[in-house]
């Protein structure tokens, strides 16, 4: 009896040890990359799926009963969902699906962009002040320390005003203009203290062109700061985006998540307790976040093998 | 027995101003620092020559100017007979900078965490596209570390075995002559002793020159030839061990050596070096170590001391005798 009762907890210590073991040798593998980037895929699916299996042209107005509420609840005038609209319609008829669909793709679409050209920005800018030094150096330093000293949100309220209504890419590049400070300075600093270092001293003497240096010598180093931030920047942008679409700036045509929201506060959806409104996309954004969280500290132990341990 | 390189009348100033905002708002000139001012020595092929002197003494600043990470601002380095600053032929130069590689002090930060030691040790090689089969299998094996080691991460290996590695590096590219910036210091004792015999070994069995920068007088006195005493940039004496240890020249030397904890100095009363190394931005005129020297006279506050022969030693000292 023994006998036939031991192999099985030494099968199933034998197979979690290959686990662990597959886990350490591809750190890909790991559960918190996997949750989040899921996360964020659920919401890039809800965007393809939902444009092919519901009709996104229910964004627009009046395309149904106004202020209706989502299958299985009653709004104050004791009107039940209905599966036409199942997560309810808002005060203008819109249905807060079809909002969705089309609303939570366009704001990660602009955290992403955002970030995209603000990490570009970054890499080259910290790259050019680490090499270059002297003058160049000093300029980028004092516009970099400058600008991170700006509020970002200030300044965009003052600019979409002054724009009037902007496009998704518009709203991206300016965005983009007030986050790739953080990376520059990053950059900055690891490309001086890796210039003086034995191995990048080591390749220059041995002839190394600076384009190696650079890219096969200092840039593998650099991918944990570079994947950190650059998620870090997507959260900001999103947080910045979302910010001044909730203030009624940013497109004034495209559904955003966050002018979902500006216009539920508008028409007092608060106060007529019409929670799907502004409840549903914030949920959403909550979900976009902790996806981005999970993504930043999975990406940290791939590229950081120090943190990978056998546990 | 040629001298291998030749260094006649090397000097390097560092700017070390403040920035300019600040210079026009203190009402400051810029400031210099001499690093290493007008050094003359020769090393011998495949003998081992020690520079030795305290921090900011100059030491590393002559390595580094040595295998052309930094260019002198005044005298000239000469190996294998070209001159590496005025020699205009390209290909000249390009193999003399190939005999010479450079090991570096901290085995931690001269090692890239994300190469693998594959990579790592191949790269002069590979650099300048040579061919890399089995080279760092073989250089490991040489070093005493396994062929198998070659496919793992640095992180995975401890100080002594990383320095190892770095020598392995060193080695790759067939160098005659490596730049040793203080090999050991970063290491524990036990593992400095295998560290050196390696080095000694492989000395023996490649035809290596050595130029071992050091702080470890016990370093010097087992590994060199040929020592050269550095203060604040200025080589002050330069002998080969026996001379230097027993009959030190020098009252920097005999200071220094005074100085040195000894194994059977238990309960000896040291007398502590009187004062501190001068600012190199504001040296002292005359001898430097006029200000610390306990004989120092006049003429020692007025005119530099040249280095001259002195019996088997060369000495820069008015005193010396």
């Amino acid at each position: 009896m023994t006998a036939s009762i031991e192999p099985t907890p030494t099968a199933a210590e034998a197979r979690k040890t290959a686990r662990q073991m597959r886990r350490f040798d591809n750190p890909w593998l790991n559960p918190k990359l996997f949750w989040g980037a899921g996360l964020l895929l659920g919401i890039v699916a809800l965007g393809i799926l939902g444009r092919i299996f519901w009709d996104p042209d229910l964004v627009f107005t009046g395309s149904a009963m106004l202020k209706l509420p989502p299958v299985g609840f009653e709004n104050l005038r004791g009107q039940a969902g209905t599966l036409a609209n199942p997560l309810g319609t808002d005060g203008g008829g819109r249905d807060v699906l079809a909002l969705l669909i089309i609303g939570a793709p366009n704001s990660l679409f602009v955290g992403v962009l955002a970030s995209l050209i603000g990490m570009g920005l970054g890499i080259f800018l910290g790259f050019t002040a680490g090499f270059v030094g002297g003058r160049t150096d000093d300029v980028i330093r004092v516009l970099s320390d400058v600008m991170i000293t700006i509020p970002p949100l200030l300044i965009l309220v003052v600019f979409q005003s002054a724009f009037g209504d902007v496009s998704l890419t518009m709203m991206a590049f300016l965005i983009a203009g007030f986050v790739w400070q953080s990376p520059t300075r990053l950059i900055r600093a690891q490309v001086l203290s890796m210039r003086e270092s034995g191995y990048v001293q080591m390749a220059r003497l041995s002839g190394a062109s600076t384009f190696h240096i650079m890219f096969r010598e200092m840039l593998p180093n650099l991918v944990p700061y570079l994947f950190g931030s650059f998620i870090a920047n997507v959260t900001t942008s999103i947080v910045t985006a979302v910010g001044l679409e909730v203030l009624g700036l940013g497109p004034q045509r495209i559904p955003t998540l966050g002018r979902t929201i500006y216009e539920a506060i508008n028409a007092g959806a608060l106060i007529q307790n019409l929670w799907w409104w502004w409840g549903i996309p914030t949920a959403l954004l909550a979900v976009m976040f902790i996806g981005l969280l999970l993504i930043n500290l999975g990406l940290d132990e791939v590229s950081n093998p120090r943190l990978r341990k056998l546990s | 027995m040629t001298a291998y390189v030749t260094v006649k009348g090397l000097s390097r100033v560092f700017d070390v101003s403040k920035p300019w905002l600040n210079r026009v708002l203190e009402r400051r000139g810029k400031a210099f620092l001499t690093a290493v001012s007008e050094v003359d020595l020769d090393i011998e092929e495949r003998t081992t020559y020690a520079l030795v002197g305290e921090s900011g003494s100059g030491k590393s600043t002559i390595g580094r100017m040595l295998v052309g990470l930094l260019r002198p601002t005044g005298g000239e380095v000469e190996v294998e007979g070209v001159n590496l600053d005025r020699e205009t032929d390209r290909a000249k130069v390009a193999k003399v900078r190939g005999d010479i590689q450079m090991i570096f002090q901290d085995p931690y930060a001269s090692l890239n965490p994300r190469w693998r030691v594959r990579d790592i040790i191949v790269e002069p090689v590979a650099v300048k596209s040579g061919d890399t089969e089995g080279l760092a299998e073989r250089l490991l094996e040489q070093v005493g570390l396994h062929a198998a080691d070659a496919g793992k991460f640095p992180h995975e290996f401890s100080g002594g075995q990383r320095q190892r590695i770095c020598i392995a590096r060193a080695l790759a590219s067939e160098p005659r002559l490596i730049v040793c910036d203080e090999p050991t210091s970063a290491l524990d004792v036990s593992v400095q002793a295998q560290v050196l015999n390696l080095m000694s070994d492989l000395k023996e069995e490649f035809g290596l020159t050595y130029l071992l920068i050091t702080h470890d007088l016990t370093v010097v006195r087992h590994m060199a030839d040929r020592i050269g005493v550095l203060y604040l940039g200025r080589l002050v004496e330069e002998a080969d061990p026996t001379t230097l240890f027993e009959t030190p020249k020098h009252p920097y030397t005999q200071m220094l050596l005074n100085a040195a904890p000894r194994i059977d100095g238990f309960g000896r009363e040291v007398d502590p070096p009187q004062g501190e190394i001068p600012d190199p931005i504001n040296p002292p005129p005359g001898c430097a170590f006029h200000p610390r020297c306990p004989i120092a006279r006049d003429i020692c506050r007025q005119e530099r001391p040249r280095i001259r022969p002195l019996g088997a030693t060369r000495v820069a000292c008015h005193l010396a005798e």
